[in-house]
């Protein structure tokens, strides 16, 4: 599933050919080494050496319409995938266009290499056109980062930059590249320095004995989990951990399809719009077993309140997120698929609290029929969902854009796989859902991808649509449309005081006639009797289809932990 | 005031030390360490930096919380987990006191 990753020795190897090559040979050819196949990018002045070279490459490039366009699709496409994505942008405007993208793989831990083009070496600093100082800017969201100074450094700081982007835990890496380094013609390869740091994860086996010690000794043990297990590639440990003990489990939205929903040990997401017997559990476990999480505010409500009772074992390759925000009584780091594999502590001592969380699951079982009967005559959007992602004749990759569809997403669809619920969680990004479905696509082409928008999100990054008509990537499109920007609406109404502001949009434009006009397929559902035809037609779709639904501008997503507040104090309609 | 706004009143926390990291030689080395500081609540006091013959830099810097729950050896951490930084470590003994 993943690439296979560059070795700390091979990290060393001196790259052999004599050949003259120019600095944007050197590179195309070194990300091609890297066994990339996929780049998605958009030209411009600094980048054009590059653009020249691309051409002759193996490289299948995608030209999104807008660079943060480029950077999701990178992002969408290495998490459908486990590989690493690439993109590619000018400089100046087309990598200030990539800092939203670059933020969202940094916050999400998404490895994905961003080349950008720079002004002349010589420029730099002068406030030359097109100049900015993408390496400065962006030293907050990335993992690493390099301006290449020489071309002979190229090979080296390529292979170490799509390692560093893929270990541990992965995230974004930036190459700024000159122009005149990219036209720079060269016969040296210069030795990089290799990475000293990185040694090979152990599994502490005094920490594993002393964690089964805490599980056998536990009466109410919960394990809390996030998107390191599918990112650590421990989904299948994890699942067998759960078999061996019979331990609960709730979910971050990143951790979502880790277990599958149907799972009989799963009580669901947990959080600000967490589910019942998920945030019960929480409170009231004895110890924490915290596996790929990192206690995320979102997560945890107001965080002195939150699982006041419990010891806690903290499981995570990234040993900065132990102890950062809960005192832990016990860590594992490392690698964390390599730790599940270890912990055999037997089956947990919790019947009794098994069977509690058991019965909750299924009090707090939503009820989607009263539920819809219960709210204004129009389409449900929880139930459409719940009924489109059953439909789908096999799993789906489901991505969404930020806002209330964005929880209904979380809350109502089934996930088997954590790989197949793409969704902008650490950043929240508007605009994400379109362009991380085309790269989900493009690098899935075998999967069923379907994207589930807002309204207002779908504004934000709408002309990607030119590029599903371009390379004919048939994305099925379902378009949330409540006239509002809704999850803030849903906020003005219960924070505010319904005091009302900038929410509004009820002037949207008619969403499938802008659809047909990208010369995609579009049509418009209204009412209830029409979902199951609609939801029949988008999944015959052979190509890219889009569905616009309108649904109830007052619908709000349920239940809702106010910020600040323990998990205990859930709202509810 | 809303209850929002209530809620989220700040209070300092009074965590001050000193720090040495080692930094390798790279593309905005100190920028990266001294980021990181600045970034995760801290306001940095007192900096020394140095080169050694083995063309890393010892850094040395002072620095104190500027509120919220902060943790020197989570910033230790967060720092060992730049790729410039070969390693960052609390040097004497951190004070906790009550600021003004
Ligand atoms: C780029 C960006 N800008 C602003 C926000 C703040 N925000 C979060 S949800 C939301 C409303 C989203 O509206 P829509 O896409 O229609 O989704 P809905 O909540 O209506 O389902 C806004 C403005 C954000 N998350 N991202
Ligand atoms: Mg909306």
């Amino acid at each position: 599933m993943n690439q296979p990753l560059s070795t700390i020795t091979e990290l060393e190897s001196i790259h052999t050919d004599r050949e003259p090559k120019s600095g944007a040979q050197l590179l195309l050819e070194s990300i091609e080494a890297q066994g990339v196949d996929t780049v998605f990018g958009y030209p411009g002045g600094a980048i054009m050496p590059v653009y020249d070279v691309l051409p002759r490459t193996g490289l299948r490039h995608i030209l999104c319409r807008h660079e943060q366009g480029c950077g999701m699709a990178a992002i969408g496409y290495a998490r459908a995938t486990g590989r690493t994505g690439t993109a590619f942008a000018t400089s100046g405007p087309g990598a200030t266009n990539f800092v939203t993208a670059i933020a969202d793989a940094f916050l999400d831990s998404v490895p994905v290499v961003f080349v950008t083009g720079q002004v002349p070496t010589d420029l730099m600093g002068t406030d030359a056109f097109q100049e900015v100082d993408i390496f400065g800017i962006t030293l907050p969201i990335v993992k690493h980062s390099y301006i290449a100074r020489d071309p002979a450094d190229l090979p080296g700081m390529v292979e170490e930059a799509y390692f560093i982007a893929a270990e541990g835990r992965p995230g974004p890496v930036l190459i700024d590249l000159p122009k005149d380094v990219a036209n720079a013609v060269t016969t040296d390869r210069h030795k990089w320095r290799p990475y000293p740091k990185i040694k090979p994860a152990t599994v502490r086996s005094s920490h594993i004995s002393g964690a089964e010690s805490m599980i056998r000794a536990a009466r109410k043990p919960l394990f809390y989990i996030g998107g390191g297990i599918g990112q650590g590639d421990g989904v299948q440990e994890f699942r067998d951990l759960v078999e061996r003990t019979g331990i609960p489990v709730v979910s971050t939205l990143k951790g979502l399809g880790s277990l599958p929903n149907d799972h009989p040990h799963y009580l669901g997401m947990l959080g600000m719009h967490g589910l019942k017997a998920a945030n019960y559990a929480v409170q009231e476990c004895d110890l924490l077993i915290v596996a790929g999480a990192r206690f995320d505010d979102r997560a945890t409500g107001k965080l002195d309140t939150f699982a006041p009772d419990a010891r806690v074992i903290h499981v995570d390759v990234d040993r900065a997120e132990i102890n950062k925000l809960r005192k832990a009584d016990l860590y594992l780091d490392g690698s964390l698929k390599k730790n599940l594999a270890a912990l055999t502590p037997g089956r947990a001592d919790c019947g009794d609290w098994r069977e509690l969380c058991h019965a909750r699951r299924t009090q707090y079982e939503w009820d989607y029929q009263s539920a819809q009967d219960a709210v204004a005559p129009g389409i449900y959007a929880p139930k459409l969902l719940y009924d489109l992602s059953r439909k789908v004749p096999e799993s789906a990759i489901i991505t969404c854009d930020v806002g209330q569809h964005q929880m209904w997403v979380a809350q109502h669809c089934y996930f088997d796989d954590p790989r197949d619920h793409i969704t902008s969680g650490g950043l929240g990004t508007m605009g994400f859902g379109l362009p991380a479905a085309l790269g989900a696509k493009i690098g899935a082409s075998h999967r069923t991808v379907i994207t589930v928008s807002g309204d207002g999100s779908f504004m934000m990054n709408i002309q990607e649509l030119a590029t599903l008509f371009r390379y004919d990537v048939p994305v099925k499109i379902v378009l949330l449309d409540n006239s509002a920007l809704g999850m803030v609406r849903q906020w003005q109404e219960v924070f505010f005081d319904k005091n009302f502001s900038e929410v509004n949009l009820d002037d949207n434009p008619d969403f499938a006639r802008v659809a047909q006009a990208f010369q995609i397929e579009g049509f418009s559902i209204r009412t209830r009797d029409e979902v199951e035809a609609g939801i029949d037609r988008l999944l015959a779709a052979e190509g890219p289809i889009l569905m616009h639904v309108k649904i109830d501008p007052n619908e709000n997503v349920w239940p809702l932990v106010p910020p600040g507040r323990s998990n205990a104090d859930m709202m509810e309609r | 005031m809303t209850q929002l706004q209530r809620d989220r009143t700040f209070t300092s926390s009074g965590v001050s030390g000193t720090l040495k990291i080692v930094l390798h030689d790279v593309s905005g080395t100190l920028i990266r360490a001294l980021g990181t500081i600045e970034r995760r609540g801290y306001d940095y006091r007192d900096v020394h930096c140095t080169q050694r013959v083995d063309g890393d830099f010892d850094l040395l810097v002072h620095i104190e919380d500027v509120g919220g729950p902060r943790n020197l050896d989570t910033l230790c951490r967060q720092l060992e987990r730049l790729y410039n930084v070969v390693s960052a470590e609390k040097v004497g003994r951190r004070k906790r006191a009550e600021r003004a």
